[in-house]
């Protein structure tokens, strides 16, 4: 896997990319001529002529890949022509005046779509996009394109945790300043979960999570050590403590390193085989972690679990789309895993609320360990299926 | 098939380098993620607009709905590249007459445009209650839909051209708002979201004339809509003088064409 494939992976690519290109010039060349002229039917074309009430044809069968279809609307009102996958538009054509053509070009996967026909009392029409050895070929190594979806979609998740983590430890450091306790609790808690929904990037911000997240247990003189700082510090005077004593200083860094990890957020380039890679890796260390404490003094650690949960599927389910097409079994395997990880999880519950983990008996533990250790595995047959490893 | 593989590598042989840029990079993950961010603040402020324009319909206050026409729709217009994705709000929030076998009169038709008609048409609120809550739902639904969504690329680079495509080809002509004549507040909702487009990808884009010439239509296009600027909003379309109708048309299919290119120079095609 390692030189000659990726190379020629590479060429096809370019030979499509420029391919389309070609397509697209001619398809400019006419476009204006298309917009008056009568039906004609162009080579290389599927030609649609929608009437006040039909498609004709009414089914289509079109090899997947990229396709032109001239749609002519020969009925008396303004026309939308839209191919559907369900609810979702795939591609359309909007406003096609009576008695003229208009052409769309899409590249369209494998599959059975409907296709709109005029007037929404109008039958739909189907559109069979048929496999190819190329479409075939192409699902276990999606082009590059096939990626700006997710990973955009991954860096407004992480956007969006770093705007809450902002606002929750402003709010922290006020109920601390202000010596409410009971509130500084609440408050911490809340500003827990977007920090953990982002652990699966936070190994890649580790100066940032070296004064945010310690634990005492990995520096020399534990809770007295002046590098015991940021969340687990004001953990340990809220719960260890029972106090907001002293933690207003670290609340005030807690807080200012959250804004400096929004912006860092912003450029922070992550790569398609991160998001079912960083996936597995951060459930691999829950299952290394579940048998000890991640929240020592308060003892949310279920809390915490749930919202890496959340981190996890969110990453790893963006390139689910891509999986599911190469090898469903492997997609299948990761769904099921997350649904028993999160039914692990909700097992636990008392009265609807997640137990302080230190009521959590050893067995417990153990079978969320197994849980997270089985979502690891599934999460990392994810990137091979779809040709990033 | 075959036609397409040999003329493309016919084309590599002529200048691989050439169209190595025109193979999408990750370089769009920028663009993308930002242009959600900014679909979803439109979005809320439909919900908050339609919430309101909502309330002065089951008011029975006319005047009110009327003022709110206009701006509450404006979002909507500005986002449609994304909104028309869901065919069922889309239909649901914004069809017009025109889809309906019996238009007008024809119980199932819904949304903006219903509502459009009975305020202008009628000059009343009368039966519209039905019509308002099912509007707010819908968009409160289309706004748990956007957050939901994984942003299509070429959707989202595409949408520059079919903001202006829309215009250029009938809405031009005043059908879209054809009761209330508020088409100009349409037009602004659409031209800023193709702009924003474009300004999203525009480092992306190595072509400096084609951004020069894009710059120079959008450019008139503000300056007539701006000509018709009344207050906050815009007088109705029937004062838009036909001197200047004919400078919009022209500004708004050139850059319906041009932005059409838009996606193969992003290697999105």
């Amino acid at each position: 896997m390692a030189t000659p494939k990726p190379l020629s992976r590479r060429t096809t690519a370019l030979a499509l990319a420029g391919a389309g290109l070609l397509a697209a010039a001619g398809l400019g060349a006419f476009w204006f001529a298309a917009r008056t002229n009568p039906p004609e039917v162009v080579e290389g074309e599927i030609a649609v002529t929608v009437t006040d009430t039909v498609c004709e044809p009414a089914e289509l069968t079109v090899p997947a890949g990229r396709t032109t279809f001239r749609i002519h609307n020969a009925s008396d009102r303004p026309l939308e022509w839209e191919i559907l996958d369900g609810v979702m538009v795939v591609a359309e054509r909007e406003n096609i005046a009576p008695g003229l053509n208009s052409t769309l070009a899409e590249r369209l996967k494998p599959g059975v779509y409907d296709i709109t026909c005029g007037l929404l009392s109008n039958p739909r029409g189907k559109l069979t996009v048929l496999a190819t050895a190329e479409s075939e070929a192409a699902k276990a190594a999606p082009e590059l394109r096939y990626f700006i979806g997710p990973l955009s979609e991954y860096r407004v998740y992480l956007s969006r945790r770093a705007s809450e983590l902002v606002a929750a430890t402003a709010t922290l450091s006020e109920k601390i300043a202000a010596g409410d306790l009971e509130g500084a609790r609440a408050a911490w808690a809340a500003a827990r979960q977007p920090w953990r929904q982002m652990a699966p990037v936070s190994a890649r911000i580790g100066d940032l999570a070296n004064s945010m997240d310690p634990l005492a247990d990995y520096l020399a003189e534990r809770e007295e050590d002046p590098a015991f700082t940021g969340f687990h510090r004001i953990e340990y005077g809220l719960w260890g403590q029972n106090s907001t004593e002293g933690l207003a200083p670290v609340a005030e860094k807690l807080a200012a390193d959250a804004a400096a990890l929004k912006d860092r957020l912003k450029t922070l380039d992550v790569a398609p085989a991160d998001l079912a890679g960083n996936a597995a890796d951060l459930a691999s260390r829950v299952a290394d972690q579940a048998t000890g404490s991640q929240a020592p003094y308060s003892h949310l650690d279920l809390a915490e679990f749930s919202a890496d949960l959340d981190g996890i599927s969110k990453s790893a389910l963006l390139v689910d789309p891509l999986v599911r097409e190469a090898d469903p079994a492997a997609s299948e395997a990761l769904v099921q895993a997350l649904d028993a990880a999160r039914a692990t999880l909700d097992g636990f519950k008392v009265e609807g609320a997640m137990p302080a983990y230190d009521q959590v008996d050893e067995a417990g533990r153990q079978r969320l360990s197994e849980a997270f250790a089985a979502v690891a595995a599934a999460a990392a047959a994810y990137n091979p299926a779809i040709g990033l490893e | 098939m075959r036609f397409l593989t040999l003329a493309a590598l016919g084309a590599l042989a002529f200048g691989g380098q050439a169209y190595a840029q025109s193979e999408a990079t990750l370089d769009l993950v920028g663009p993308i993620s930002e242009y959600k961010l900014f679909v979803a603040e439109q979005v809320d402020q439909l919900v908050a607009d339609t919430t309101a324009f909502v309330e002065a319909v089951k008011a029975g206050d006319v005047e009110r709905a009327k003022a709110l026409f206009a701006p509450t729709r404006i979002n909507y217009e500005e986002i449609e590249p994304i909104a028309e994705l869901f065919s069922d709000l889309d239909v649901a929030i914004d069809s017009r007459a025109d889809d309906y076998e019996k238009a007008e009169q024809d119980p199932e038709f819904p949304g903006f445009h219903r509502i459009e008609y009975g305020l202008w048409e009628k000059n009343s609120t009368e039966g519209l209650d039905p019509v308002a809550d099912k509007l707010l739902a819908d968009v409160t639904d289309l706004q748990g839909r956007i957050e939901g969504l994984t942003f299509p690329p070429e959707v989202v680079v595409g949408g520059a051209a079919v903001l202006m495509e829309e215009v250029a080809a009938t809405k031009i002509s005043g059908e879209e708002d054809r009761y209330s004549h508020t088409d100009l507040w349409d037009f602004r909702g659409n031209f800023d979201g193709s702009r924003k487009i474009v300004e999203l990808v525009r480092p992306l884009v190595d072509d400096e004339a084609f951004l020069a010439t894009v710059d120079k239509n959008f450019a008139t296009v503000d300056e007539i809509l701006e000509k018709y600027r009344d207050g906050a909003g815009y007088v109705t379309y029937d004062n838009l003088t036909e001197e200047d109708r004919v400078v919009l048309a022209g500004a708004v299919n050139t850059l319906a064409e041009d932005l059409s290119t838009l996606r193969g120079k992003l290697g999105l095609d």
